[in-house]
Formats: structure tokens, C-alpha cells, sequence
């Protein structure tokens, strides 16, 4: 099996709806505790492992991929044990009818989108716009049952399980972002006992679907002198805008150019890529690049960001698919990159305060 | 009836892929079920499978029960350039259970993701709403129409994936249990010593309108037709009183009429008064809406006399059906009791 698509798998697993991550981390610190020198969560919940360099003085590189993953919450407990929820990030409602989720209550149990059928609709229901608030999640339970089992703020999450549709398409709810931090992993195993004289530093960043509070609260507490943020980004589909075509699935990771990216380290990082064969795909973000390059990019006192994006389809659904090939590219670009910066680049880390002011 | 064995086998019939027109492996798994029940069976020029089982006693008339093996599902109309697949859907299924779902193809067992646009890349227009079936397409992880092409053929056939499980407190959640159930009901019927003579059918092409049920009531011409199906119970905590059809827990659903057939009065009643005799939860179903093979067996050949017991069911036709337990054992008790008594027909 494709050690990313394994080690995905893994991470997949566990829960963690935005604001609810601290569900994941007892599980977390056992599958990653042994991978780092030194583990820890923060006050939102993220967690990270640091891997120190024998080096005298090594800068850190912050690899980052965030935990979290959208959902929904609780908002009424209703007759007949049906629960009104609320969304946790974007999440398409066209997809929700008889679908299946995690209600992550006292217990986890598992719930259904209810779905109003065909012979009970009145003449082109079907075409109308749906909205979560004509939706519930049917739990089987009776109201009295339920209660002792939810409460109002409970989380739901996708209920899903990965699975690959050839040798190179993988499915999975939560790819966005566990994907992500699978290939950072990746990148860390590539590297072995290596050291490659910089201190590697891995934060797994809660609440990114809410703003992105977790990696800029996290890469504070770590002090990074460069990081490489990395998510999901959209890859082309039939019927997308043309501009879209710079992001095919297969095609390589996305590296992204913008103003909430350090582009000297871009450019340093395409020329990398081109240079060990690995293929990326430049992409053009002019404004905000919705990840948490630009949260990481503002902490202290400004931190070098480069983002890597693997190309993902039916983003924020239980069947997110990516072709593991860019993933595998992913891993080998920040395993690069960790290989060849410091003696390389040392200029792109980020300057100390000057003593002017 | 064992309990436990029953679920389990309804279990493995949710789990077997049989869309209308390729019911052939519903159809193996229940002749392996039967055969040592002693009954007779074929399987006719449409594939359907009858079967007439023996009792203590001969009925003056004939009683069919029929139940059908077919679910909803998908099949492939065209391959595009960009590998991706066209699609129509085999029996009536709403386009919001479709749209972002698995598919899982008979031929290979390969997965199918019906894709859908990310929210984030879609319009102001498009949020909260499906296109059309034939607008959506199947993503099997191809790149290109050759690479699609090898692997899928235009008339392939999928249906939602295995998910049978547990749920809530008795209750099921499996595609297809419409009519899964009602075979495993079936079944356990033909295992069971009969008081009379009964046949039975299995029939294919329910969900494109029950052109299987069609061909056996030529076959048997019988003078009564009961059958076993699962309905659609609206019980939703935003469906309004009067338009839920009928409902979770309440026992078995009987039918005054429904979209395509008024059932029999006499037999209704009987079936109403040999459910309280027996103390078998029973339900009037309380809106006209859904059918089934009734239909054919009332109009067929000379006509019979049709009674229709159904298990209420939350979203039918998705991947996602939910049913109680005791509804369906309510099901299986009552047809059973009736099965014992030799109906007086005027």
C-alpha cells in the first residue's frame, strides 16, 4: 500500500470537527508521539512534535498542516429523535440528504441525514435549492434517549471510510487536511535519522476551518524561522473557471505565489523542485490564499511561508479524492526542501529584530 | 423464526448489488436459501424465480406472495474526454441523494465518486442545489477517455455501496432494504412448514415498473396476490402530521390505495383482524402516494385479488434506508398468520 494512503488512513481515523479537536489528541500523541523529540499540545488544541538538530544554533523549519476538519453542531434536539444542526465550516448542502455521519455525543453514534422521498415530494422539489435548515439528522433514538446521549454543542462530523479507487485515486472524508500532514510525516520518515541541520518542527494546527486560530497561536509558541504550510487546494474539474487549469490532479503539488507567501522562497522552492525532478505546479493567488500560510506568515515578528497544496476534488465532502502521486510529491518537495536549506538559503530565514527601534 | 439469523440474512441480500435488469446474483443467493426447503422453483424467461411450496393442506384457490429482488440504481450512458462517466439513474431516485455519493459498480466491484464541485468553486447560483442525473457525472480515478474506456462500458450498471448497520435504538440502515426485505421474509417463509399450498415470486423490474410481476401473474394467474415491500415512511421531525404516510415502530403498514392500485377491501379487512387477533402492531398507511406490483397482479391475466404489507421505511431509493426491526418482524408475523388461514373468498 502506498505508505502517504497508509499513513493517511490512519489520520482519517480519528475525529476532530473544528473546536472539537481535542477529541483527536490522546489518539494523536500515541500514532505520533515516537516520531519527534519532543511533543506537546497548545490551549486550541493543536498538537506538535519537534525534531532537534545535533547542530549547534539550528534554525526551525515549521511544517504545518491543520487538524481540523468541517462538520456541524448541534443546535435542537427535536420529537422523534432528529437533531437540527448547525454548519462548522463550508459545507455543501446538496450533499447531505441520506447521507451518513459520527455524532461525536457521549457516545459516538451514528446518524443519517434525512431525506424526503420521491413519492412524497411535491413537483420539482427536487430542483429547488436546499438549505441546512430543511434538513435533520435521524438518529434512531427516541427524544428521551437522545437527550441523555447529546446535548445541544455536540459535534457531527462525516461518516466515511478512505478507500483508493485505483493504484493512484484515494477517497476519504478529511483529506483537507490529514492528507496533508500525511505528507509531511512522509517527508520526516524520507529523511530517516538524517540530520539535516535544522530543528523540524510539525504542527498538526486545530481551528483552521474557523480562522485559522490555531496555527497562529501554535507557530508563536514554536518561534519558527521558516515554515511550509501545506493544504488542500482545488484541482480542475468540467465546469470550474478556466484559470483553474494551473491545478490538475496528477499533475504534481500545488506551490502557491502570493502576498501571504515569502516569494523569494517560492522561487527558491520551484527551482528546487525543477532541479530534483519532483513535480509542482505553480498557482497564482493573488489575495488571500484561504490556508494558514497567511496566520503563520504574521506570527511574532513575520515568518518566511512557503504553501504547497496537493490538488484535492469535492473538497469539504465525505469523498474527497486526490491522486496520491501529488501527495507522494508533496512529501518529496518539503523532504527536499528540509534537506537542502539550510545550506543552501540561509538568507531566506527570517532576520532577528534589528536593533533600531 | 430465529431472529438474529433472519437480520443476518437480510443483511447479505442489502449487501448483494441487483438493479433492475441484473437481479441474476439476488436471484443465486435465494436459490442457495431454498434449497433445502423441499419447495419447487424456475426461473422464467424474464428471471423472475417462483417457487411453489407443499403445506399440509390444498387451497380452493391460488395465493401468491411476491416480493422483488431489484434496487435502484445507476446506469452508464457515456464516457467523456476527461474520463469521466454519464449517467442515468435505473428506478425512481431523487438527484439530492445522488449528488457527492459513492457508487459501487456490479461488474468488478470498483467505487465510483458522483463528483461534486467544491462549494468554495461554486456560484451563488449553484450553492444548495443538484443539477439534473444526467448532468452529474461518475469519477473512477481516469484520466482520460482510454483510460475510462477499458475499464467501463456504456450499459454498466452500479448501485450505492454495502452499509447495512445497526442504528438507534432497533432500528436498520442499509441501501436497498426496498426489497431486500421482503425477500428474506420470503424466504423464511418457504424454509417454514406451510399450513397450505403457497406460491411464491421473486420478481425482477419492480423500480422501472413492474414488468417482472407482469410476466409471473400470467405464469400462475393467481387468485390472491400479497406483497411484501418496504414503504416510504415520511416520519421526519419537519414532515407535518397527515402527510408522514406511516410511520417507524407502528407495526406493519396496510394500504387502502396507493398511486397505482386500490386494494381489496375484504382481504384489507381480514388482514386488519387477523393482525389485532394476533396482537401484530399493525398501520394504516394515510396517504396515497409510492406502488408497487399490486398493480400488475390486479390487471393481469384475469385479475386477483391483491393485499399489500409493507415495512415502513425512512428515505427509500437512497443509500441510506432506515427501518425498525420490530416493523419488519411485525411483517413477517402477520403474513405468516394469514398464511395459516384459508381465506374465504366470496
Amino acid at each position: 500500500m502506498d505508505r502517504i494512503y497508509e499513513i493517511a488512513k490512519a489520520l482519517v481515523a480519528l475525529p476532530g470537527v473544528s473546536g472539537d479537536e481535542q477529541r483527536a489528541l490522546p489518539e494523536l500523541q500515541t500514532l505520533l508521539g515516537g516520531w519527534f523529540d519532543e511533543t506537546g499540545r497548545t490551549p486550541v488544541s493543536s498538537f506538535y512534535g519537534i525534531r532537534r538538530s545535533k547542530q549547534p544554533n539550528a534554525p526551525t523549519v515549521l511544517l504545518d498542516a491543520h487538524l481540523d476538519t468541517v462538520g456541524f453542531v448541534v443546535t435542537r434536539i427535536c420529537d422523534g429523535g432528529f437533531l437540527k444542526v448547525a454548519p462548522i465550516g463550508r459545507v455543501a448542502e446538496k450533499n447531505l440528504s441520506a447521507s451518513e455521519v459520527w455524532i461525536y455525543g457521549e457516545q459516538t453514534i451514528p446518524g443519517v441525514f434525512a431525506s424526503k422521498p420521491p413519492h412524497l415530494q411535491a413537483p420539482g422539489e427536487s430542483e429547488k435549492k436546499l438549505s441546512l435548515s430543511d434538513l435533520s439528522i435521524d438518529t434512531g433514538f427516541s427524544k428521551e434517549k437522545l437527550e441523555e446521549l447529546v446535548k445541544v454543542g455536540t459535534y457531527v462530523g462525516f461518516k466515511a471510510e478512505p478507500e483508493l479507487l485505483n493504484e493512484r485515486i484515494a477517497v476519504s472524508p478529511s483529506f483537507d487536511d490529514r492528507l496533508c500532514a500525511a505528507a509531511h510525516l512522509r517527508a520526516l520518515e524520507l529523511l530517516g535519522d538524517e540530520d539535516v541541520g535544522v530543528n523540524i518542527a510539525f504542527q498538526f494546527s486545530a481551528r483552521e476551518e474557523q480562522g485559522y486560530k490555531g496555527a497562529m497561536t501554535t507557530a508563536y509558541r514554536i518561534d519558527p524561522d521558516i515554515a511550509i504550510v501545506m493544504d488542500v487546494g482545488h484541482a480542475y474539474v468540467p465546469g470550474a473557471p478556466e484559470r483553474r487549469k494551473t491545478a490538475i490532479a496528477g499533475k504534481g503539488c500545488l506551490l502557491s505565489y502570493s502576498p501571504q507567501t515569502s516569494r523569494r522562497l517560492t522561487v527558491w522552492t520551484e527551482a528546487l523542485a525543477k532541479r530534483e525532478n519532483i513535480p509542482v505546479q505553480p498557482i497564482a493567488e493573488p489575495g488571500r490564499t484561504g490556508t494558514n500560510s497567511n496566520a503563520v506568515q504574521t506570527t511574532r515578528n513575520g515568518i518566511p511561508v512557503c504553501l504547497l497544496s496537493i490538488p484535492l476534488k469535492n473538497m469539504h465532502t465525505a469523498n474527497e479524492v486526490a491522486d496520491l502521486r501529488d501527495a507522494r510529491a508533496a512529501a518529496d518537495l518539503v523532504a527536499a526542501i528540509l534537506r537542502n536549506i539550510a545550506k543552501e538559503q540561509e538568507g531566506l530565514f527570517r532576520h532577528g529584530n534589528s536593533s533600531v527601534f | 423464526m430465529e431472529t438474529a439469523a433472519f437480520f443476518n440474512r437480510l443483511k447479505d441480500y442489502c449487501a448483494i448489488p441487483g438493479p433492475s435488469g441484473m437481479e441474476d446474483a439476488v436471484r443465486e443467493q435465494i436459490i442457495a436459501d431454498i434449497s433445502a426447503s423441499g419447495a419447487e422453483y424456475e426461473v422464467d424467461n424474464l428471471g423472475n424465480l417462483i417457487v411453489f411450496k407443499r403445506g399440509r393442506n390444498r387451497r380452493p384457490y391460488k395465493l401468491l406472495l411476491a416480493a422483488h429482488m431489484d434496487e435502484v440504481g445507476f446506469m452508464i450512458s457515456a464516457v467523456t474526454d476527461e474520463g469521466l462517466l454519464c449517467f442515468d439513474a435505473v428506478g425512481g431516485i431523487d438527484r439530492r441523494v445522488v449528488s457527492g455519493r459513492r457508487v459501487r459498480f456490479c461488474k468488478d466491484g470498483r467505487t465510483g465518486i458522483v463528483a461534486s464541485k467544491s462549494i468554495h468553486i461554486q456560484t451563488p447560483e449553484e450553492f444548495g442545489k443538484c443539477e439534473p442525473i444526467p448532468d452529474m457525472r461518475i469519477d473512477i480515478g481516469c484520466a482520460d477517455r482510454a483510460e475510462a474506456e477499458a475499464l467501463v462500458s456504456i450499459g454498466d450498471c452500479a448501485v450505492f455501496p454495502p452499509n447495512y448497520e445497526e442504528f438507534g435504538e432497533g432500528l436498520i440502515k442499509s441501501k436497498a432494504i426496498d426489497d431486500r426485505f421482503g425477500c428474506a421474509v420470503l424466504v423464511e417463509l418457504i424454509n417454514s412448514d406451510l399450513e397450505y399450498d403457497t406460491y411464491f415470486s421473486f420478481n425482477t423490474c419492480e423500480e422501472i415498473g413492474c414488468d417482472g410481476a407482469t410476466e409471473v401473474c400470467h405464469r400462475i394467474r393467481p387468485d390472491v396476490a400479497i406483497i411484501l415491500e418496504a414503504t416510504t415512511a415520511g416520519d421526519t421531525c419537519d414532515a407535518p402530521e397527515g402527510r408522514r404516510a406511516c410511520e417507524l415502530r407502528k407495526g406493519a403498514v396496510l394500504s387502502h390505495m396507493d398511486g397505482g392500485t386500490i386494494y381489496d377491501k375484504d382481504l384489507l379487512s381480514l388482514a386488519l383482524h387477523i393482525g389485532e387477533e394476533a396482537h401484530i402492531p399493525c398501520q394504516l398507511k394515510n396517504i396515497v402516494a409510492g406502488g408497487n406490483e399490486a398493480r400488475s397482479f390486479q390487471t393481469g391475466a384475469s385479475g386477483a385479488r391483491v393485499l399489500a404489507i409493507s415495512a415502513p421505511t425512512r428515505y427509500i431509493h437512497s443509500a441510506c434506508c432506515v427501518a425498525a426491526k420490530e416493523d419488519l418482524l411485525a411483517v413477517e408475523r402477520l403474513t405468516r398468520a394469514i398464511l395459516e388461514r384459508s381465506i374465504p373468498l366470496c
